[in-house]
């Protein structure tokens, strides 16, 4: 095996992801701005957001223990190893090393675990609220996800994403209905997991509209940038999941400069609509109830659960 | 060596039993418990050993130990199966040893110590031996050793009127179980007249039949819903290293006969479709009561309730896909469903001793009252954390691995050509992503409101860590749950095993190099200073204790989302001074939670039964004439049958 | 790379329309209901625009314009209107099954219609495509959505949507299987009976559930036999 290349596509796919992500959560916001005729941030915001938290102190609440300062560190590390599981410019040698889609999940469980335990550190109502809510909320669309992903493996007949990817490569048929159908459900997820309305409000600190910022609420300086990062770093890897199963065009499997190029324009491209699908969507409905949830989910259940019969019986 | 090292194991054993029992008329001292507890330690070892040759070496040891007649004699065969189980309770039984030494000092009464210490080795030889029969008498023996010795060790705090209700419905459930196992047993030796346990050929329906009743006779052990209700009563009315055991390691024990009887019967794919959904049920109804619970105890026992169901999922799968003949799926299921197996033992055991610790220093067993501990007791927090950490199946660690491998043998159910069947399974496969996702969840509620922000009683404040031994017994299955995780796939390569799993060695040096490296440049890159100081409380001077999330507030939810599954009934009354309703006098509202299972199933059968048995026992009414009545009614019959037959 | 071809079309809209279906069971906002179930109907338009492209055969077309004039336009104008006279919001109030539930069950009910048709088709060995398994059963699927919609929900608007949403699951059905000119007779005969009962509640102004339509009817009854007793007794304390 090409050792050399994979260490290669790793470095690139981890510096790829840490640089692009910061730049779709400014996209989002300036489009929902425009959906409210106001003009929104300018569009390399979130990295100035970052550099001046790195640029603070924390503060580390009197209640709280180790558990605040190694949670953001986890977190991070969660994603950048999730990073690698994505290929977002270049798939990878086939390599049983990186790539099993249900340790993607975990990883990405591993970091909302933590972060749950974060919130109830520091003995804030903030803290607690926001943490039962988001274990209650993800343990909600654990089936769906499950049931999508399970649906993408017999599409492909792989449980490995970059596998996955090549196969989405190779086909020769433009739109797959099925893939279609499973993108809807991809992109609910997308919704759910980067807390984006009508599950959560990411730009709110009121009590009773947040979830995941309720639980970011106690970290302050490094930590709280580490935390940032890592919920753009997750956003960009669903969407990432989203784009090269259903618009794989650009995607490429040689390491050559020019191959990459094109693959970078492309997924920028291709992200750049994402983004604004997102925030048109966004801004198209209100926060839910939390208790009306579970009807949306069982909405996305329904869709994924008849794309797996239809592909079961096709 | 493998046949000096079996019999030296439970020589130690005997010593171990009989010391504390004797030594006791002699001194008063701990040092007779220490010793036998000692002696505990290094039969483990022994066994341990033992097992570990076996399964490396795929070799079997058989012994013939006693005959009483020729069908009923105590005959051990140990394969790699059998070895792989006892390799399991010698591991748990070591660490919660090492825990007991000190544990069982803190018990009130002296005279008991020295029977709990006792019986807890008569409990670890039973099962070790009940895993290790080879005839289904010795099975059978062993099986009510095992029983009833773990009767006596619920009993312990036998004051207290919970604890009764706990041992008399444990003793029952247990009775019922070995009755199903008694069945199924005289039925199997009908069909191979003997009663070793060998292969069995007959037609399907009686195949089906001895199935039947043994599932139910292990489903009943194992706590598989809805015949589950003893076990969230018995296993905290116990003490804590010996809930350990029963539930670590007792009913996994259940598990071994229902894979050992699967091995011995040609499978059917009712059964497998049986196990699947008995599982699921299992695993999705433990969990969810689990989250309810604010005992800490039962919220495990709730948990392990939940794994078995995990376990009987895997066990399902490799029916299902063994009937159909893929034998590698099969055989992925079903070392998946045996590494989760040893993988609960490991770290359920570990959370009931980090549990039976946090329980002595707090004095209570109730969530609402701890906190702050990880504090006050910091390495206790940390094992608890490494438990919880397994159980929610987080990688790299173990729990991880094990649902892994069930997972991925869901995943490929496409090779699967009934496209019912394969619907069925992936309506299990939505269960079973539930059921996991709600155990994180339970879990980050045990440990966040235990452990963390400020204490909420007094003595939570003024809790202290525990003696040594009580953090090494843990910390030895901890360091476990670690390695299985990280070397899993090493581990399997060793065994013989290759399955197309991650490397988890390789995910985990990447976690901790990529944690290294961020810290290492933050530190350089990003300001260093740091400051404590008060969580703002919204404007309060202070910040007690009140502010922080309850654990019933942390569940409200989920619970509230699956309200039809709780079943709380809302009754409210109002009362009137007048007829027209308008003045208001007095009011009552209540929130009720049915015990689904209990009032529902139990009780009304419990009725039904004794209502019988009252009847039944107008027969013997203790009248000696009436007796003398039924002597001369059967000595005539007799001669009727004599006069007939003749 | 082939474009997708008319299969794939049909597959991504029949899904699409099933997914409508579940929406309608979820949702309690009436205005949404009403939008969601003309999306429905535009969305059964061009399947039977898809299918007249394909075959060339005229009833389809027409088919597919009378859908669009009576489903899309003139049916839910009709029910914005009334529900704009009669100021009905919400419907809140579930009967028997919760959404959630409801939605496991048609998850259910699907399969097992799949399970059904699949054994019924390979014995017709008429018409041997996936794509034709799939409409039927998405068909009759929705027929029994529809049901579930009627009997757990109290508001008669919502009533009213949900037979819609039946009707619409049998035109999907008959797309895939009988003959045309029936169909189009009955379908006319259908949407008539809905505007009658449309009309019907616009007259009496029913504005809730079925128990006030009563109460409305008979105004008098329960005033009446309490005046009745009252003479009673006046008349017992005078003797």
């Amino acid at each position: 095996m090409d050792y050399l290349s994979l260490i290669a596509y790793g470095i690139l796919n981890t510096l790829f992801v840490l640089l692009i992500s910061p730049l779709f959560i400014s996209l989002i916001k300036i489009v929902k701005a425009h959906a409210q005729k106001r003009r929104g941030p300018p569009i390399l915001q979130t990295y100035r957001n970052l550099t001046k938290l790195l640029k603070k102190e924390t503060i580390y609440s009197t209640n709280s223990s180790w558990i605040m300062r190694a949670t953001p560190l986890v977190n991070i590390a969660a994603l950048l190893v999730a990073s690698l599981f994505v290929p977002l410019l270049v798939i990878p040698q086939p390599n049983d090393l990186v790539g099993n889609i249900i340790l993607f999940l975990y990883l990405l469980a591993m970091a909302k675990f933590f972060m749950a335990l974060s919130g109830l550190d520091a003995g804030s109502t903030f803290g607690g609220m926001g943490s039962s809510r988001e274990m209650a909320i993800s343990a909600l669309i654990e089936p769906v996800i499950i049931v999508v992903f399970a649906a993408l493996a017999f599409a492909f007949k792989t449980i490995n994403l970059p596998d996955m990817f090549r196969g989405a490569l190779a086909s020769n048929v433009l739109v797959d209905p099925i893939l279609i159908l499973i993108s809807i459900s991809i992109f609910i997820v997308i919704i759910v997991e980067s807390a984006r309305a009508p599950v959560d409000n990411p730009e709110t600190h009121l009590e009773l509209t947040m979830i995941h910022e309720a639980m970011i609420l106690e970290q302050s300086g490094k930590n709280l940038a580490m935390m940032e990062m890592s919920s753009a770093m997750k956003q960009l890897l669903l969407m990432g999941v989203l784009i090269n199963v259903l618009v794989p065009w650009g995607l490429t499997s040689d390491f050559t400069a020019p191959s990459i190029l094109i693959s970078f324009a492309a997924f920028t491209v291709k992200a750049i609509v994402l983004a604004v699908i997102i925030g048109l969507f966004e801004s198209s409905c209100a926060k839910s109830r939390l208790f009306r949830l579970p009807g949306l989910f069982a909405v996305a259940l329904f869709l994924s659960f008849i794309t797996l019969i239809i592909e079961v019986f096709a | 060596m493998l046949e000096i090292l079996f019999p030296l194991g439970l020589a130690s054993f005997l010593v171990a039993i009989l010391l504390p029992l004797f030594a006791s008329k002699l001194t008063n001292s701990k040092t007779p418990r220490q010793a036998s507890l000692i002696f505990t330690f290094f039969a483990c070892i022994a066994i341990l050993a033992f097992a570990l040759e076996i399964i490396l070496s795929n070799k079997s040891f058989s012994l013939l130990a006693y005959q009483i007649v020729p069908s009923f004699q105590f005959s051990f065969l140990v394969d790699r199966l059998a070895a792989f189980f006892l390799a399991l309770v010698a591991i748990v039984s070591v660490a919660v040893a090492i825990y007991s030494v000190s544990y069982v000092e803190h018990t009130e009464h002296d005279g008991r110590k020295n029977l709990i210490v006792s019986f807890m080795n008569i409990f670890i030889v039973s099962m070790l031996l009940v895993v290790a029969s080879f005839s289904m008498f010795s099975f059978l023996f062993f099986w009510e050793t095992m029983a009833l010795s773990s009767f006596l060790l619920v009993m312990v705090e036998f004051e207290k009127k919970d604890t009764q209700k706990a041992g008399i419905f444990y003793f029952v459930m247990t009775h019922l179980s070995t009755l199903f196992l008694i069945f199924a047993f005289l039925f199997i030796y009908t069909v191979t007249k003997t009663f070793d346990m060998t292969q069995i050929r007959a037609d399907p329906i009686i195949n089906s039949v001895a199935f039947a009743f043994l599932f139910l006779g292990f489903a009943i052990k194992a706590g598989v819903i809805p015949l589950h209700k003893w076990l969230p009563y018995a296993h905290p009315a116990s003490p804590s290293n010996i809930s350990a055991l029963m539930s670590g390691v007792m009913i996994k024990i259940a598990i071994y006969g229902l894979i050992r009887f699967l091995f011995l019967l040609p499978m059917q794919t009712w059964w497998g479709i049986l196990i699947l959904f008995a599982g699921a049920v299992s695993a999705l109804i433990g969990v969810i009561y689990a989250l309810k619970e604010h005992d800490i105890k039962k919220m495990l026992a709730y948990s392990s309730i939940e794994n078995i169901g995990i376990i009987l999922i895997g066990i399902g799968l490799y029916v299902v896909f063994s009937v159909a003949g893929i034998e590698a799926i099969a055989l992925l299921a079903l070392i998946g469903a045996l590494f989760h197996t040893l993988n609960h033992a490991i770290f359920k055991s570990l959370l009931f001793m980090a549990t039976g610790s946090v329980v002595n220093a707090t004095g209570t067993r109730d969530i609402e009252g701890m906190g702050g501990l990880i504090k006050r007791m910091p390495t206790t927090g940390v094992l608890f954390l490494v438990g919880a950490v397994s159980i929610s199946a987080l990688p790299p660690f173990n729990g991880f691995v094990s649902e892994l491998m069930i997972f991925q043998a869901f995943f490929q159910t496409t090779v699967l050509s009934n496209p019912f069947l394969e619907v069925l399974l992936i309506v299990a496969l939505a269960m079973f992503a539930f059921t996991s996702a709600l155990a994180a969840a339970c879990f980050v509620k045990a440990f966040g409101i235990s452990f963390l922000a400020l204490p909420r009683s007094e003595k939570s404040k003024n809790a202290k860590e525990s003696p040594k031994l009580m953090l090494i017994g843990p910390a030895v299955l901890a360091v476990l749950c670690i390695a299985f995780g990280i070397f899993s796939l090493q581990l399997f390569g060793v065994l013989g095993f290759s399955f197309p799993l991650p490397n988890m060695l390789f995910i985990g040096a990447l976690l901790g190099g990529f944690y290294a490296f961020i810290y290492i440049a933050l530190r350089e890159v990003a300001n260093r200073r740091e400051r404590f100081a008060e969580t703002w409380g919204c404007g309060f001077p202070t910040q007690t204790f009140k502010m922080e999330y309850s654990a019933s507030g942390f569940s409200e939810p989920i619970v509230t989302i699956l309200k039809s599954i709780f079943r709380t009934q809302k009754k409210s009354e109002r009362y009137f001074y007048d007829d027209k309703n308008v003045i208001f006098k007095d009011g009552k509202a209540e929130i009720q939670l049915i015990n689904f299972f209990e009032e529902r199933i139990y009780l009304p059968v419990a009725a039904v039964i004794r209502k019988i048995s009252l009847k039944v026992n107008n027969i013997q009414r203790g009248d000696a004439d009436l007796h003398i009545a039924y002597a001369f009614v059967t000595i005539v019959v007799f001669l009727l049958i004599i006069w007939w037959f003749a | 790379m082939i474009i997708a071809s008319v299969g794939n079309i049909a597959q991504i809209l029949i899904v699409l329309i099933l997914a409508t279906a579940a929406v309608i069971i979820m949702k309690r906002d009436i205005r949404s209901l009403i939008k969601t179930y003309s999306f429905q109907s535009l969305l059964l338009a061009l399947m039977a625009l898809l299918y007249f492209v394909e075959t060339g055969s005229l009833t389809l077309l027409f088919l597919a314009i009378i859908i669009l004039v009576s489903k899309v336009v003139i049916i839910p104008r009709f029910m914005g209107v009334v529900q704009k006279r009669l100021n009905i919001k919400r419907d809140v109030k579930f009967h028997f099954l919760s959404p959630v539930t409801s939605l496991l069950a048609s998850i259910t009910i699907v399969l097992f219609v799949y399970l059904a048709f699949s054994s019924i088709l390979s014995e017709l060995n008429r018409f041997n495509s996936s794509l034709f398994l799939l409409g039927a059963t998405v068909g009759m699927s929705i027929v029994f959505m529809g049901m579930i919609v009627v009997f757990t929900r109290k508001q008669t608007l919502t009533n009213i949507i949900g037979y819609l949403t039946m009707e619409n699951g049998v035109v999907l059905f008959s797309l895939f299987l009988t003959e045309l000119p029936l169909l189009i007779e009955v379908l006319i005969i259908v949407d008539l009976i809905m505007l009658t009962l449309i009309a019907t509640i616009l007259a009496f102004g029913i504005d809730s559930t079925i128990e006030e339509f009563h109460a409305r009817l008979n105004p008098f009854h329960d005033s009446q036999k309490k005046a009745s007793e009252e003479i009673k007794d006046l008349e017992a304390e005078q003797q």
